[in-house]
């Protein structure tokens, strides 16, 4: 097999590269998707489900069509006959549910073709090559997009063999007393199931999490923050990065009332270390680094590519700069893209780095 | 929204070019300077205010666009009364609430669906920015330039003394080198005249304005004129800082605007008048009469009557015979913080009206009065005939 463009991750960044590519003018023809499932919001789902999120953090736009508009804001203005919604997202109170993000998800996959592109595979092996990049046997592709997706669930070490523990993005019930390690969304969240499952909480977190509506500020969403950003050196933009990816959650009497009044129950509080709970969640997060992805260490390491720490150096529109020329493009979505946009992991990253891989496949 | 100072500047031209678009077309069917006056007013506020916002607002919700409108239509009103664009009110609401729910619609609908990264690029258009950058400034620069090309010549009149009386048949703008005098009057016949540092005496009037529109008097002195000084018939004026020396001159008022109701206000501002039976009169006419000096009148200082309409504001009256600030025959009057003091009583007529009052109001006129100063006069404030004053808190 051998085309244009391929794609490879058949989850959320994966799908809204396939929307952005076919926006473009891309026919359905010139793009492949190797994916392990054909449901790109299988993973995401699973994690939902594990975390028993309601509503997603992120706002209108938090969905996988190319353009901010129209968003989930204005689909559900529709259904509902209603204003609210977009009185709600002008005031940047609006948040989907998750049912309402994923029915979305659905109906665009339904109606994109998306199935019929989606080639069941897992690809191992990137090699660059004259014009293009070898996919394991799969072929030569002239422009890829590597969106592997997170590469596994990060554990805290000590905690690695109790057999209390359990990640937060794994199934899971709550026992009456359970720790919950983190100080992030997901931790939040599992704060109030377990307050909300009648389980006595211990919060045990390193520092104490930010409250921001959106996993980093705001004008790094856009080229106001990120044009600085690009400008720094790799070393001061993996520190930077650092300093905008801590743990936060969103500020809001739905996160607060309910922490407040199991506080005053003696049902919640912080303590420095887990011991003794029943259960303990590790809201930690996801593994950070290129060298715990499958496909990216053997890339790096093969083709002596750029690294800054746990990234792989990156050009503002998310090509890897060695790999990428006037005849073919190398690019990164998802969290591997952090170093060209800090918030890639979301949906807005995978669409910023889904129109500059749009670009390039579309001018040459 | 996360906009770039760029962003920013390109999302307001493309919410603007259809807004000018209209004006454009408006200006050269009407044939009428202030719609492109007004575009030009929203585009230069909106884009100085482009800068201002950009380091004070890193990120700019979507409510946001409700007060930042307001505030922006406060500045624009502002421009446009200062710079004396003859906007007709209610267009140039509509044309700035229009402008608005553009780049509403714009900004938060059209261009994120149009432009695929308009969100992620902070609001700047790629290549299409500068193109629409220059789709606005190109109408204007020709805009500009039609219009530097059709102002009214000027015409220098040189020091000393030239023979009236000096007739105005054209557009014009007659400028006075120091010293310059003209001697028996100007009668303007034109709209669209300007005079400005020009000394007038003698004439039978004055300034003659008479029918036509657009006519600005700045800096003119004019003395020995055998009637008024400066005589305004069926046309709306702008007098600024003359000086009426009418000593001597019976009959004669200062400044006479009459019967210009239908041709919209006239300003008289910082002027100084002395002497003749009414310093400053309107006859059905709208005016806007203020910080103006009137002294030593024999009939009234200033006066608004027969159904004229406007303002009376901050002037100063001294020595008036009879009546210092006149409202009568069912004008109405806004008369605020003037100072007027040491009317006299005028005892040729012993007529009641004419006592010494500081402001009278009379023969079914409406007056509001507000925070003036009438202290050393014989009597304060007169009301007569049907007529009705108010006080403004």
């Amino acid at each position: 097999m051998t085309g244009r463009v391929a794609v490879v991750g058949g989850g959320l960044a994966g799908f809204i590269a396939y929307l952005t590519l076919r926006r473009g003018g891309l026919g359905p023809d010139e793009i492949t998707v190797f994916a392990s499932e054909p449901d790109p919001a299988a993973a995401w789902r699973r994690r939902a489900a594990a975390i028993r999120q309601t509503h997603m953090r992120s706002e209108s736009d938090g969905h996988c069509l190319p353009t901010s508009f129209p968003g989930l804001a204005v689909r559900d203005a529709r259904q509902r006959r209603s204003l609210v919604p977009l009185v709600r997202s002008i005031c940047d109170r609006y948040h989907p549910t998750v049912e309402d993000f994923l029915a979305h998800v659905e109906e665009l996959r339904a109606c994109s073709g998306w199935t019929t592109r989606v080639f069941p595979a897992r690809v191992a092996h990137v090699r660059a090559v004259a014009g293009g990049f070898e996919l394991d046997d799969q072929g030569v592709f002239q422009h890829v997009l590597l969106a592997t997706g997170h590469p596994g669930n990060a554990m805290p070490e000590d905690l690695g063999s109790d057999s209390r523990a359990v990640h937060a993005y794994e199934p899971h019930d709550y026992a009456p007393t359970v720790c919950v390690v983190g100080a992030g969304l997901a931790a939040a969240t599992e704060w109030l199931n377990a307050l909300a499952a009648g389980s006595t909480v211990i919060s045990v977190r390193r520092r104490e999490p930010v409250r921001r509506p959106l996993n980093v500020p705001r004008p790094y969403l856009s080229r106001r923050g990120l044009s600085a950003f690009h400008r720094l050196p790799p070393m001061r933009r993996v520190g930077l990065l650092r300093s905008l990816l801590v743990p936060s959650y969103p500020p809001g009497r739905e996160w607060d009332e309910p922490l407040a009044r199991a506080g005053a129950d003696g049902r919640f509080r912080i303590e420095p270390s887990v011991n003794g709970a029943d259960q303990v969640i590790c809201a930690t997060g996801f593994l950070r680094g290129y060298r715990h992805d499958a496909l990216l260490r053997p890339l790096v390491d093969e083709h002596a590519l750029a690294t800054t720490e746990e990234w792989v150096v990156l050009a503002p529109d998310s090509t890897v700069p060695a790999l990428t020329d006037s005849t073919r493009t190398l690019a990164l979505s998802g969290v591997a893209a952090q170093l060209a946009y800090p918030a890639a992991d979301t949906l807005m990253g995978a669409r910023y780095v889904a129109h500059a891989f749009l670009r390039r496949c579309r001018t040459r | 929204m996360s906009y770039t100072l760029r962003g920013r500047i390109e999302s307001r031209l493309a919410a603007l070019a259809l807004p000018l678009a209209a004006v454009s077309v408006i200006s050269a069917t009407a044939k009428q300077w202030w719609p492109l006056e007004l575009a030009a007013v929203m585009v230069g506020v909106g884009v100085a205010f482009d800068f201002v916002y950009h380091p004070v607002l890193p990120y700019q919700p979507g409510w946001a666009a409700l007060p930042l409108g307001l505030f922006e239509l406060a500045a624009v009103m502002a421009a446009v009364l200062g710079l004396h664009v003859r906007a007709p009110l209610a267009l140039a609401l509509a044309l700035f609430a229009v402008g608005w729910a553009l780049a509403q619609i714009l900004g938060h609908a059209l261009l994120p669906w149009w432009r695929l990264s308009y969100a992620e690029d902070g609001g700047e258009l790629g290549r299409a920015g500068p193109v629409l950058a220059l789709g606005v400034v190109v109408p204007f620069a020709l805009a500009g330039m039609l219009w530097y090309l059709h102002l009214p010549p000027t015409v220098h009149l040189a020091s000393g003394l030239h023979r009236g009386p000096y007739v105005i048949e054209r557009r014009e703008r007659l400028v006075g080198d120091r010293g310059a005098v003209v001697v028996g009057g100007i009668v303007v016949r034109h709209s669209d005249v300007t005079i400005s540092h020009v000394t007038v005496i003698g004439g039978e009037n004055g300034i003659v304005i008479d029918g036509v529109d657009h006519v600005v008097l700045d800096h003119v002195s004019v003395s020995q004129s055998a009637l008024d000084g400066i005589h305004v018939r069926r046309a709306a004026v702008v007098i600024r800082h003359c000086s009426i020396d009418m000593r001597g001159i019976r009959f004669g008022q200062g400044i006479d605007i009459s019967y210009g109701t239908d041709k919209g206000e006239s300003l008289v501002r910082a002027c100084g008048v002395v002497g003749g039976q009414e310093g400053i009169v309107t006859h059905s006419a709208m005016a806007e009469i203020a910080q103006n000096r009137v002294s030593s009148t024999s009939l009234r200082g200033i006066s608004m009557t027969e159904m004229s309409m406007g303002g009376v504001e901050q002037n100063t009256v001294r020595d008036a015979n009879g009546v210092g600030i006149f409202c009568g025959d069912h004008s109405m009057c806004s008369i605020e913080r003037n100072d007027v003091a040491r009317t006299r009583v005028d005892a040729a007529d012993g007529d009641q009206t004419r006592a010494g009052f500081a402001i009278e109001v009379q023969f079914g006129a409406e007056a509001e009065l507000s925070r003036n100063e009438l202290a050393g006069n014989p009597l304060g404030l007169g009301v007569f005939f049907d007529s009705i004053v108010r006080w403004k808190r």
